[in-house]
């Protein structure tokens, strides 16, 4: 999972957790809240009750010819009301708070009643101020549903706001891996470069990847100086020895028994010349010294390479057959290399197939893919050998067969180099070579 | 033709040296950058074959010599380098070919050859032989005015062997002009064979075929 996603998961459920924290304790703290609240209220309006008192006398709530009668009010949804009676007796202690069923105009409601003993011309009066629980209840459920709408709105937005600060803060990592590591398949395509970044670690980053990649790519270099160098001097006296035999070998005066010798040299210079050119070969590829702006079309390199060997398969008596080869272009390839790989396939399965054997090549395309199959009767290599091979850790000389043992090396080489998947299976008595071109997207 | 050789290596100039001689020109071997610049500046030459290695600088400056004072004359790079860069700069750089050490001398010829045919506008270039008319500059070949289908190798092979005609041609030097370093096979000079016989077998139902000769242990020779 990206680094990203993490951080934005992680901030999310944070949140989440803080938003469920609320949602459980929410109902009793806001409960909690509007009653201290409606508390407050109902004693700022004992206040209010007090003055007007005051300004219009007992007399005015009460009457003189009826005191017992005492005096109630509630407004029209009795949402509210206020009562105040001689007092019975001690019912109360002074400023009590406290829930109550009230029965007004033959209905039953619960209140939250404020209750007071008050003193006015000698007298005690009792004042009770109520608010009916619904109204509270209301008002409870009205604030719980705003804050909990605030709150998924702010986590919302807070996922919103995440997300970009955090594609922000990891904008110069995603460009140095892009590219400094991901973009880069040959260490010749680097380009030092820094990133900006205010992030202090991002910026060591930076600095350690850049200096890992010049070390690599000062490798390289040194490599390919090498390989420059060390086939001009290989080369150079292959040539003047291929030159002066060539020379020799043109005298028409030469007897059997010197042309004969000649020969042999000659064959001795050219299994040399050949370890050398496959030996640098290796090298070069290995150090990415070829270029890859090419096109390759498979349908004519196997048509070619079919044309090129059906008659020297059938002069072994070998039936070299071709199964269907679909048309495809694998671009942005180097085209010798393509050739000379499959080639190689090809070339291998005619010396190792049997005798009247056969032979078949095809070319088939899939969705993501190219598949150009080789598959001949014969016997096949030993798969712990094979991974061997790749890995560059053998050669296969073959002395009976006068091979150099470099072909399946070079094979393995160009198709890592060259991004191309193989795969050399032998089944019973069956050998498979598969070279899987991948199809971009 | 007069060809200027700029090569330091003494043993491998006097061997292409003596080759081209032997082939009736006239060859100005050279060990340096300097040296080359100045007989550039002075005399005329048909062909410059060029070594990149040189003590005092790249071969590949001299491109530059060529193309002021030798308008007309083609460049055939030679080198034992193997960088890619070299390739594509040096063919930038006006080379006609450019031909990778250690190679045949024929194939040397060869590569002059084709670019003689190639500048002098593709003219028609035919050769009589035996009643078979081969074209070098189209891969046909004909039989009193009959195509004959041959495959491409096939008449790489037979071109080849025509440009050296009178020569005996190991099989060595035929494979190494057919495939160059592209298969790593020891049997691929008897792969030879197999495109001789079927040359001789395709012109053969046309007409004779002698003048393909087997030079018992050796190769193939093709008189004319």
């Amino acid at each position: 999972m990206k680094l990203f996603h993490k951080l934005l998961i992680f901030n999310l459920l944070g949140k989440g957790l803080f938003l469920l924290l609320f949602l459980m304790s929410g109902p009793y703290l806001l409960s909690y809240l509007i009653l201290k609240n409606t508390d407050r209220q109902l004693i700022e309006k004992k206040s209010e009750v007090l003055a007007l008192i005051t300004a219009g006398g007992i007399e005015s709530f009460i009457s003189e010819e009826n005191p017992e009668e005492g005096f109630g009010s509630y407004n029209i949804l009795k949402e509210e009301y206020i009562l105040l009676e001689k007092s019975a007796g001690e019912r109360f202690l002074e400023d009590s708070i406290f829930v109550e069923k009230r029965i007004i105009e033959e209905e039953e409601i619960s209140y939250r009643v404020y209750a007071d003993l008050i003193e006015i011309n000698g007298e005690t009066y009792l004042l009770e101020i109520g608010r009916s629980l619904s109204t509270i209840e209301q008002i409870e459920t009205i604030f719980y549903r705003i804050a909990i709408g605030i709150l998924f709105s702010f986590l919302a937005l807070s996922f919103f706001l995440d997300s970009m600060i955090s594609k922000r803060i990891m904008a110069p990592f995603n460009k140095i891996i892009q590219t400094k590591i991901a973009r880069i398949n040959e260490p010749q395509e680097f380009h030092d470069q820094s990133i900006q970044s205010t992030t202090q670690e991002f910026e060591l980053l930076d600095q350690a990847i850049s200096e890992m990649m010049k070390r690599i790519q000062k490798s390289f270099n040194q490599e390919r100086v090498f390989i420059s160098h060390a086939s001009h001097e290989l080369k150079t006296p292959i040539s003047v020895l291929q030159s002066k035999l060539e020379a020799i070998f043109g005298d028409e005066n030469l007897s059997p028994y010197q042309s004969e010798k000649l020969m042999d040299m000659q064959n001795t210079l050219q299994k040399m010349k050949k370890s050398v050119n496959a030996l640098l070969l290796l090298s070069k590829v290995n150090n990415a010294q070829f270029i890859k702006t090419e096109a390759a079309d498979l349908k004519k390199i196997l048509e070619g390479l079919l044309e090129d060997w059906v008659d020297i398969a059938d002069d072994r008596g070998i039936v070299l057959r071709k199964i269907g080869v679909d048309p495809f272009v694998f671009p942005q390839t180097n085209f010798s290399l393509c050739q000379m790989m499959i080639q190689n396939g090809l070339s291998n399965a005619v010396k190792y197939v049997k005798e009247s054997g056969e032979i078949s090549l095809s070319g088939k395309k899939y969705d993501d893919r190219y598949e150009v199959l080789i598959e001949n009767d014969g016997e096949g290599i030993d798969e712990k050998i094979l991974d061997q091979v790749k890995n560059g850790l053998v050669f296969l000389k073959d002395v009976t067969k006068e091979k150099s043992g470099f072909g399946l090396q070079i094979m393995f080489k160009i198709a890592i180099f060259l991004g191309v998947g193989l795969e050399i299976t032998s089944v019973n008595g069956k050998t498979r070579v598969l070279f899987r071109f991948p199809i971009e997207g | 033709m007069r060809i200027l050789l700029v090569e330091d290596e003494r043993a491998l100039a006097k061997e292409i040296s003596d080759f081209l001689q032997s082939e009736h020109h006239v060859v100005d071997a050279v060990s340096s950058k300097k040296m080359a610049s100045e007989n550039l500046a002075v005399n005329s030459y048909d062909f410059a074959l060029v070594d990149l290695g040189l003590p005092d600088g790249d071969g590949l400056d001299l491109l530059q010599d060529v193309s002021r004072y030798q308008k007309d004359a083609s460049v055939i790079i030679l080198t034992a380098r193997t960088e890619v860069g070299d390739k594509i700069l040096g063919l930038e750089s006006g080379a006609d070919d450019y031909l990778s050490k250690p190679f045949s001398l024929l194939e040397l010829k060869a590569r002059m050859q084709a670019i003689i045919r190639r500048k002098s506008g593709w003219r028609k270039d035919v050769i009589q032989l035996g009643g078979f008319e081969i074209h070098l500059n189209e891969p046909l070949v004909a039989f009193e005015g009959q195509e004959i289908k041959l495959t491409k190798k096939e008449y790489i092979l037979l071109q080849f062997m025509l440009i050296n005609k009178n020569r005996v041609l190991n099989r060595f030097q035929l494979a190494e002009h057919l495939w160059g370093d592209q298969l790593d096979d020891e049997y691929q000079s008897n792969y030879i064979d197999v495109h001789v016989k079927n040359i001789r077998k395709k012109l053969g139902a046309y007409g004779q075929v002698e003048w393909l000769e087997t030079v018992r242990g050796l190769g193939y020779k093709l008189i004319g």
